[in-house]
C-alpha cells in the first residue's frame, strides 16, 4: 500500500527524512495527543453495539423478552397512555419493542414550555400494559452510547466537536499509519514474542491491519454521522425556506415535524390500523417507530416508520397518515442519492441492521480497534523508556503520558465496571438515581487517576487491572444476590441477555487477570543490557515507525 | 449455518495464505516449501476467501454481504495469527 513510491523516495534521499519518517512522526503525535479520548470513545462505542442488551440488564425488573409482541397492539396501548399522560403535546414519538428491546421508549415535547425550561420528556413503557415501567431509574446502555460521541458534564455540542476533532485525528493516524507500516503484506502474520518494543509494534500492527477496513470505515462514518454539525455551510447555502427545511428533514429522518395546530379538537384514529398497514409492507416485526404531531388536534399527522433491521441504510422509510381519519397520505420509501449515501454510511457506523453473529463480529473487531489505540499509547512509553537518562526520574512529559495511560486504559475498565455495580447497589429510592450511577462512574474514574499518579507506575497498572478483573468477576455474584435472575436461572430459562452478560463479565475478567499477571511478571531489561542489545532494535523500529 | 461456513472458509483461506509465506514455512517445516506448493496455497487461500464472499453476497446481497465478509475476514485472520503465535510459543518451550 503506497510502498513502491515510498521506497523510491527513501532510496533517493538516504540521509534525508523520507516521507515514511514524516508520516511516522505524524502518526506518533496525532495518535498520542487525543489517544486517551480516542481510547474512551472506542471502548464505550464497542460496548454500545450491545446497548439494548445492556439496558435490559440494567432494568432487571422488566421481564425477559419471550418473542416480539404484536407491534400494532403495543403501539395502540402506549399511544392511549401518552394521550392521557401528556395531553396537548405537540409531538410524541415511540420506539416499538423488537427482538432486542423489551420496553417501549417514548419521548415527547411538552406544550408551552417556558424559555429555559426543558421542552422534552421521556419514558419507558411496558409493552404488555402500556403503562410506565416500574424499574429502577437508569440511563442503561444509553450512557455509554451517548458518552461515546458527546461525553458528559459539558454542553452536547462541545462534546460532539471534541469527538469530531478526535475522529479526524484518528483518520489522519490511520492513513499515516498505513504509509508508515511498509510491510503490511510481508509482515501480515508476523509476531516476535518477548522482544519488548518490537513485540508491541507487531501486536499494534496486527490489531490495526486485521481490522483495517473496519477501523477506516468506523472513523470515517463517525464523522459522517455528525457532518451537518462540522460542515454546515453547504446546507446553509442551499436550504433557505421553511419548505426547503421540511424537504430536507423528510430526506434525513422519519420524525415528522409539527406544523401549526388547527385549534379544533379531534381524537386520533386507530394507531393499530396504521401500524397494521406498515406491517403488511415490512413484516410483522418490521416497524420501528410511530411519531404523532398534534395528537388530539384536527391537524394531527402520524408517521409509522420502518425499523433498522436487515437493511444497510438509515434513510427514513415511513407511511404518513392523517391523524384523525387514518387516511394514508404518503408513502416515503426512498430518498435522493446524496441522502442515501449518508444513510448507508450512518447505518454502517451503527450496525443496527446486524443479526446477532454480525453484531458479535462488530463487537470483536471494534474491541481490536480499542486494543490498537491502547497498544499505541503504551508503545509511546515503551519506546521512550529505553532512552530516558534516568528511568527512575523520567521527564514530565513521559510522566504525564504514563500516568494518563494507566487511568485511561486500566482505569476506564474499573470505572465502567463500577457503573454496573452502581446500577445494582444504589437504592431505588435515591433521588436523581440515574445521574448518580453516572456520577459514580466519573468518581471512580477520577480515583483511578489519583491512584495512578500516587503509586509507582507498574504497581498502579497491576493493581488497577486486578481491581477491574475482580469487579467484573464478582458482578455475576452481585447480580445473583440482588436480582431474581442469577446465572443458573437465566441459563435454565434461556434468558440469553442475562446469561450472556454474566459469561461476558467472566471472559473480560479473565482478560484483565491475564494482563495483570503479564504486567506483574514483566521485567524491563537492565540498562547495560539495553545499551548492548536494544539500541539496534530501537533504531530498526525507529526506521519503520 | 452460512455464517459458520463463511467463517470456516475465511479461516482455511488465511491459514493457506499464511503457510504460503516465508516465515511461517520456516517456523512450521524448518524450510521453504517448493514453489508450486506455495503457489497452490496462495491460489487455494484466495479462492477460499472468494468462496466466503460469494456465499455471503448470494445470501444477503452486496450491502450486508460485504459487511459480514469484512467481519469474518478480520476474525479469521486474527484466529490464524493467534494460532501461529501459540504454536511458536509451544515450539519455543519444548526446545
Amino acid at each position: 500500500m503506497g510502498s513502491p513510491s515510498v521506497t523510491t523516495d527513501q532510496q533517493a534521499r538516504p540521509d534525508g527524512r523520507g516521507l515514511r519518517q514524516s508520516m511516522s512522526d505524524l502518526h506518533t503525535w496525532v495518535g498520542l495527543l487525543l489517544g486517551w479520548v480516542l481510547y474512551a470513545m472506542f471502548l464505550t462505542g464497542t460496548v454500545s453495539y450491545f446497548k439494548d442488551e445492556l439496558s435490559q440488564w440494567m432494568r432487571p425488573e422488566l421481564p425477559a423478552l419471550s418473542g416480539v409482541p404484536d407491534q400494532a397492539l403495543v403501539a395502540q396501548r402506549v399511544a392511549d397512555e401518552l394521550v392521557a399522560l401528556v395531553p396537548g403535546s405537540p409531538q410524541w414519538s415511540l420506539r416499538l419493542p423488537d427482538a432486542r428491546n423489551n420496553s417501549v421508549y417514548a419521548f415527547w415535547r411538552t406544550a408551552g414550555a417556558a424559555p429555559g425550561q426543558r421542552g422534552f420528556g421521556e419514558g419507558n413503557f411496558d409493552p404488555a400494559t402500556g403503562r410506565t415501567v416500574s424499574s429502577r431509574a437508569t440511563l442503561g446502555g444509553d450512557f455509554f452510547y451517548r458518552f461515546h460521541f458527546q461525553f458528559h458534564y459539558m454542553p452536547v455540542v462541545w462534546g460532539r466537536w471534541i469527538a469530531g476533532i478526535a475522529a479526524m485525528f484518528m483518520l489522519v493516524a490511520i492513513v499515516s499509519g498505513v504509509i508508515t507500516h511498509k510491510k503490511i503484506f510481508v509482515d501480515f502474520f508476523t509476531f516476535r514474542w518477548g522482544k519488548g518494543q518490537r513485540s508491541w509494534l507487531d501486536a499494534h500492527n496486527a490489531l490495526s491491519v486485521f481490522g483495517l477496513p473496519f477501523h477506516a470505515m468506523i472513523t470515517y462514518t463517525g464523522l459522517v454521522t455528525l457532518m451537518a454539525l462540522y460542515m454546515p455551510w453547504g446546507q446553509q447555502a442551499g436550504i433557505k425556506t421553511a419548505e426547503d427545511r421540511r424537504q430536507l428533514n423528510a430526506e434525513l429522518s422519519a420524525f415528522i415535524q409539527p406544523g401549526k395546530p388547527s385549534g379544533e379538537k379531534a381524537p386520533l384514529a386507530s394507531i393499530e390500523d396504521m401500524v397494521r398497514q406498515a406491517q403488511e409492507r415490512w413484516g410483522r416485526d418490521g416497524v420501528g417507530r410511530v411519531t404523532a404531531t398534534h395528537p388530539g388536534d384536527a391537524a394531527a399527522r402520524v408517521a409509522v416508520a420502518r425499523g433498522d433491521g436487515g437493511r444497510v441504510s438509515m434513510s427514513p422509510q415511513y407511511l404518513e397518515f392523517e391523524g384523525t381519519t387514518g387516511k394514508l397520505l404518503a408513502v416515503h420509501e426512498g430518498v435522493g442519492p446524496a441522502a442515501e449515501t449518508r444513510g448507508v454510511l450512518y447505518a454502517l457506523h451503527l450496525g443496527r441492521f446486524s443479526d446477532s453473529v454480525t453484531r458479535w463480529l462488530y463487537f470483536l473487531v471494534s474491541l481490536a480497534g480499542t486494543a490498537m489505540v491502547g497498544t499505541g499509547l503504551v508503545m509511546w512509553t515503551v519506546k521512550r523508556r529505553q532512552k530516558l537518562p534516568d528511568p527512575a526520574r523520567p521527564h514530565i512529559g513521559f510522566h504525564v503520558v504514563e500516568r494518563l495511560n494507566i487511568a485511561s486504559i486500566a482505569g476506564l475498565s474499573v470505572a465502567m465496571a463500577a457503573f454496573l455495580w452502581a446500577n445494582r447497589l444504589l437504592p431505588e429510592t435515591l433521588a436523581d438515581r440515574a445521574n448518580w450511577e453516572i456520577h459514580g462512574f466519573f468518581i471512580v474514574w477520577a480515583l483511578t487517576l489519583l491512584h495512578g499518579v500516587l503509586r509507582p507506575a507498574k504497581k498502579a497498572w497491576v493493581e488497577q487491572l486486578w481491581l477491574a478483573a475482580a469487579l467484573l468477576a464478582l458482578l455475576p455474584v452481585l447480580n445473583a444476590a440482588t436480582t431474581q435472575r442469577p446465572l443458573w436461572r437465566s441459563l435454565a430459562d434461556g434468558d440469553w441477555v442475562f446469561a450472556g452478560m454474566d459469561l461476558m463479565c467472566w471472559a473480560l475478567a479473565a482478560l484483565h487477570a491475564v494482563l495483570a499477571v503479564r504486567t506483574l511478571r514483566h521485567q524491563p531489561k537492565t540498562r547495560p543490557a539495553r545499551k548492548a542489545v536494544n539500541k539496534p532494535a530501537g533504531a530498526a523500529v525507529l526506521r519503520e515507525g | 449455518m452460512i455464517h459458520l461456513s463463511s467463517f470456516i472458509l475465511c479461516l482455511t483461506g488465511f491459514a493457506a495464505l499464511a503457510v504460503a509465506m516465508d516465515r511461517p514455512q520456516h517456523d512450521l517445516f524448518g524450510r521453504a516449501l517448493p514453489a508450486p506448493a506455495t503457489v497452490a496455497l496462495r491460489v487455494g487461500g484466495a479462492a477460499s476467501l472468494l468462496g466466503a464472499l460469494g456465499l455471503l453476497v448470494a445470501w444477503q446481497g452486496w450491502g450486508l454481504g460485504l459487511v459480514m465478509f469484512s467481519g469474518h475476514t478480520s476474525l479469521g485472520a486474527g484466529v490464524v495469527h493467534g494460532a501461529l503465535i501459540a504454536r511458536g510459543r509451544r515450539a519455543a518451550r519444548s526446545n
